[in-house]
């Protein structure tokens, strides 16, 4: 199912729960859970904040299911309550940059015959380092905009900002986490 | 084009939603500026490569919990609209709610009447003391049902306090029905708030005789982050005498990060399962 197609399913499954058949939640669970569980992993770094976060938005859906309006989009409306549920939780605990996700665990794969592998998957666990330390907000526009598929539209919809001021915070977002992984690579070498 | 609208494109062109007019417009600024050039490069290298980190899983926990709650707020919601259907054969003002009561009682007074006196125990008073003690034992249950349905969902409320309500309605009751336990002993390994989690420690007393809990509790030792969990639990399997306990408590008397205060209860609890053991 693409994710077109699971924008109107998820959008008339919502209105199901809208108007009070809670069942129907489990349909757009089922579509949208692990999508967010990776838009809240990138942005913490931790496993069990982010799952903790996915059960969160889901539950603010059903309280919030009256709010839900037929002309906004499905995903706009997930991704604000997403984003509010993150920036509550950051109120809450201070987040700090995590190293301990394991999605760049290098010492079992490190043997001179995988070297170029090994040095490739380097290179991404430091662009991986890169993006988790830029500021919180270029980091979600790159998370947004690269790995969720939101387009600038969608964007700018849910950060209250015109298309064009998207695309030149992505460039910049996207300058800076370049700055970052020069450095860190600078830092490796010496 | 200046170098500022270019930069605009070259993210549009990243995001795909560059037209070809766009497009054609910065080919040609990109031909005549070598800053903006290197930039694109360089930029949209990291763009395409970003693709290529790992997408992470989330546990299968996070389904298990999530079903859970998700069950237990349609039923919440199907009690509750049971109870606006009953609201709504009521009567809404005062007059008509004293006049429905008035014709109840002296309805049921009148069926009282006409009823034979004394027959029912005469005839069958034992079995009619055996049915009302089936409808008395009946209602319990509903009652210890609902009380689970409850402590259940407050478990797994956002709120800490909440989830403290949930776990001392636990504590009431009798006995612990095999799925509030499991929830417990999620609460003891997940929740982030410690009061919590030692509250869920003092419910799972009840149950200290289940060897699952207690395994279950005994692996998630080395977990814990908080001292006083960590004494709390040490306590729980020392009073549970359970000699499977002794390795994780040594490992974790091992750890060389534990708390000194802590390191040395688990030692005196090690000491304590050997002797009642060996």
């Amino acid at each position: 199912m693409d994710a077109q197609v699971n924008q109107t399913t998820d959008h008339d499954l919502m209105t199901e729960v809208a108007r009070g058949n809670l069942a129907s939640m489990s349909e757009i669970y089922r579509h949208r859970h692990r999508s967010l569980f990776r838009f809240f992993f990138r942005m913490t770094g931790k496993q069990a904040t982010a799952e903790d976060l996915v059960h969160e938005v889901f539950l603010r859906m059903i309280r919030y299911r009256h709010t839900y309006q037929t002309g906004d989009g499905f995903e706009a409306w997930m991704y604000r309550i997403a984003r509010n549920a993150f920036a509550d939780q950051t109120k809450k605990h201070r987040l700090e940059v995590p190293a301990e996700e394991g999605l760049f665990d290098l010492t079992a794969e490190a043997r001179p015959s995988a070297f170029e592998q090994v040095s490739k998957k380097q290179d991404l666990a430091l662009l991986y380092r890169a993006l988790r330390e830029l500021p919180e907000d270029k980091r979600e526009l790159i998370i947004l905009s690269r790995f969720q598929g939101l387009s600038c539209e969608q964007i700018g919809e849910l950060m209250g900002a015109a298309q064009g001021t998207v695309k030149v915070r992505v460039f910049r977002a996207m300058k800076e986490m370049g700055k970052i992984f020069l450095d860190l690579q600078k830092e490796k070498a010496s | 084009m200046i170098c500022g609208h270019a930069r605009e494109l070259m993210a549009a062109s990243w995001m795909g939603d560059l037209d070809p007019g766009g497009a054609a417009k910065l080919r040609q600024h990109l031909d005549g500026c070598p800053e903006c050039s290197a930039e694109m490069s360089q930029l949209g290298m990291m763009w395409e490569r970003l693709a290529d980190i790992p997408a992470p899983e989330p546990s299968p926990l996070l389904n298990e919990r999530w079903e859970m709650t998700l069950e237990s707020l349609v039923t919440q919601r199907k009690a509750k609209s049971w109870r606006f259907s009953l609201a709504a054969l009521t009567p809404g003002r005062p007059v008509w709610q004293i006049a429905a009561a008035a014709f109840l009682l002296i309805g049921g007074i009148g069926i009282g009447r006409l009823l034979p006196r004394g027959a029912g125990v005469e005839r069958g008073g034992v079995e009619r003391g055996g049915v009302e003690r089936g409808e008395v034992a009946a209602l319990r249950d509903e009652v210890a049902k609902t009380k689970e349905m409850v402590t259940l969902s407050l478990l797994q409320q956002q709120s800490a306090s909440e989830r403290l309500r949930g776990v001392d309605y636990s504590a009431r009751m009798a006995s612990l029905d095999p799925q509030v336990v499991t929830a417990l002993v999620q609460v003891v390994k997940n929740d982030t708030s410690v009061n919590v989690r030692l509250a869920a420690i003092d419910a799972l007393s009840k149950v200290s005789a289940d060897a699952g809990v207690r395994r279950s509790l005994t692996q998630s030792l080395g977990q814990q982050d908080s001292p006083m969990v960590q004494a709390a639990l040490i306590d729980y399997v020392v009073e549970a005498r359970d000699r499977h306990a002794m390795g994780p408590l040594t490992e974790l008397a091992a750890r060389p990060d534990l708390n000194p205060a802590i390191r040395q209860r688990a030692e005196s609890a090690v000491r304590r399962l050997t002797e009642y053991h060996y």
